[in-house]
């Protein structure tokens, strides 16, 4: 079924040759295509990587081990999204044209096909400019991000991979199909307009990838500390030389933290419930441990903190070896007011109830009187201000 | 030295000239694709308190929206404005450094803004982001500049690629 579209409605960007720079090419369009899947694929499988372990299912164990790994994979996550910025706005724009294509429907399957581009370029800005914004701490919508953010990225990855599955072959021909890179260069030379080269192009889009990342990435890696010039956060820029992401004023717990009759409860399925002052704490051998905060927003830095080991603490209570650890804040609400440790990061011995970092003790935005900290668990799992631990 | 007709990516060409043979990848992709979005579609329906899909929906479809009639358009206006204003030689690296510039305001943007700004964590949005931004914009047009240099001297030397004209358009179609 072809629609009659009467061909004097075609005005403006829907004329033919509306768009003769040599940009809107197929080969360009396949060169950033194929940088953006490697850069989507890598945030995708990071992303799911950073859901499961903050509600894993039965299946899913994320090992204690190497202690910087989920910095590793979040760092990696939020430098990729930031570098696909150019790349995605480049892609856009080479294939700006087809927007306008005409007839605007050919078909059923031709509408179909756009609808599914919709999706994919809507939520492609979605995923970034999301990302983005939460890096910054800037939320000017009313969903709750991580979960937006999150079934936003399984919409999209979809209909990238029908994307993927439609472009595989012209693809393949504008890549392999004869032209080079040289060719890419001689766009001034053909009368075109004597603008940037398509070769031009391609490097400032990857130069542009190159100054956020350099401008960025110091925020979790420590060589560019100095050039994160354009990084919300900076490690060693915070009380005790580390950032904060929930202040103890905004989580409510000033009064409880600072209560002189603090105690710590330690109950559920254990021999002998406990109630731990700060001195008892302190009376159980303090162990050093120097594990990096590595935050879901992609900055991390590492610090030396010192307290009681988490299974010292269990096996006073008698606990089972293979215990489970439900950690409460005093923290009275809030989505991160507690979490849950596995028996792997439990039993591990650098797994603590910190009450010193860097030296000191903690700082009260840093949890004081006692924090969980452990190895390779995000930060939003490192939970701040103790008040219960609950063995299951 | 023109492009081949069907690599230019018009929106235009006869029906079906950029469209790949529909082979077992293409259905196989669909199938998945589909599936993988149908997915995510429940998972966001059914976490509706959360994802609030009718906003959800809303910021997709403004995201496209932004883009294709306010970000896109800018372009071409500024392109348009470039290739007319300035000499041939100077147009390439100027819009390079134009592109540059722009992916890192637009980047910057909310933190130049300080939306994130807490008065009780000064760790986060943590300096005053204008003159950091400013600094990285300098950077770039002084390395737009050396190009700029380069490409004009290249551009004088004989040679025997044909010298860019100078005019713009279609001309070359």
């Amino acid at each position: 079924m072809n629609l009659p579209w009467p061909e004097r409605a075609r005005v403006g960007p829907f004329r033919d040759g509306a768009f003769p720079s040599p940009l809107h090419d197929q080969r360009v369009a396949a060169i950033l295509g194929v940088a953006l899947g490697v850069a989507f694929a890598t945030c995708f499988a990071t992303g799911v990587v950073s859901h499961l372990i903050q509600h894993p299912p039965g299946w899913f164990t994320w090992p204690a081990r190497p202690a910087g790994l989920y910095r590793i994979t979040q760092g990696l996550h939020v430098a990729t999204g930031i570098a696909a910025v150019p790349l995605l706005l480049g892609k856009l724009w080479t294939v700006y044209p087809k927007l306008y294509a005409w007839p605007p429907v050919r078909n059923l399957s031709h509408a179909l096909e756009r609808l599914s581009l919709l999706l994919l370029v809507g939520g492609a800005l979605f995923m970034l400019f999301t990302g983005v914004a939460n890096i910054d701490q800037w939320y000017p919508w009313p969903f709750f991000f991580p979960a937006g953010h999150y079934w936003g990225a399984w919409v999209t990855i979809g209909s990238l991979i029908v994307h993927v599955g439609a472009k595989a072959p012209v693809t393949r021909r504008a890549l392999f199909g004869g032209t080079r890179l040289a060719d890419l260069a001689a766009d001034g030379h053909d009368g075109r307009g004597a603008g940037l080269t398509r070769r031009g192009f391609l490097g400032a889009l990857a130069a542009a990838a190159g100054v956020l990342t350099l401008t960025t990435a110091g925020q979790t890696v420590a060589p560019l500390r100095r050039l994160t010039l354009l990084s919300p956060r900076r490690p060693g820029i915070g009380p005790q030389g580390l950032p904060v992401n929930k202040s103890a004023g905004a989580a409510g717990v000033l009064d409880a933290a600072w209560d002189p009759a603090y105690h710590l409860e330690v109950a559920g399925a254990v021999d002998r419930p406990l109630r731990l002052s700060l001195g008892d704490l302190r009376s159980f051998p303090q162990h050093e441990a120097v594990l990096p905060i590595a935050c879901v927003e992609g900055w991390s830095a590492s610090a030396r903190w010192r307290g009681a080991r988490l299974r010292d603490v269990l096996e006073r209570a008698g606990a089972r070896s293979d215990a489970e650890v439900r950690v409460e804040s005093l923290q009275p609400r809030g989505r991160y007011r507690a979490s849950d440790v596995t028996h792997v990061h439990a039993r591990d011995a650098d797994t603590l109830l910190a009450l010193e970092l860097n030296g000191e003790p903690l700082h009260i935005d840093h949890g004081y009187p006692v924090r969980l900290i452990g190895p390779n668990r995000p930060g939003v799992l490192q939970t701040k201000w103790l008040s219960r631990l609950t063995v299951t | 030295m023109a492009l081949p007709a069907d690599r230019h990516l018009t929106g235009s060409g006869p029906p079906g000239a950029d469209d790949p043979a529909r082979g077992r990848l293409f259905w196989a992709a669909l199938v998945v694709g589909w599936a993988v979005i149908a997915y995510g579609i429940a998972g966001g329906l059914d976490n509706a308190r959360d994802t609030q899909p009718t906003e959800i929906v809303r910021w997709f479809l403004g995201a496209a929206v932004v883009h294709d009639g306010l970000l896109a358009p800018a372009v071409l206006l500024t392109g348009f404005a470039v290739a007319r204003l300035l000499p041939a030689p100077l147009r390439g690296p100027v819009q390079g450094g134009l592109i540059v510039s722009a992916v890192v305001v637009l980047f910057s943007l909310p933190l130049v803004r300080g939306y994130g700004v807490r008065p009780d964590n000064p760790t986060v949005v943590f300096r005053d982001y204008g003159p950091a931004l400013l600094t990285v914009l300098a950077v770039v047009w002084v390395i737009t500049a050396v190009v700029t240099v380069l490409s004009y001297h290249r551009s004088r030397r004989p040679s025997t690629v044909p010298p860019p004209t100078m005019t713009s358009g279609t001309s070359g179609k």
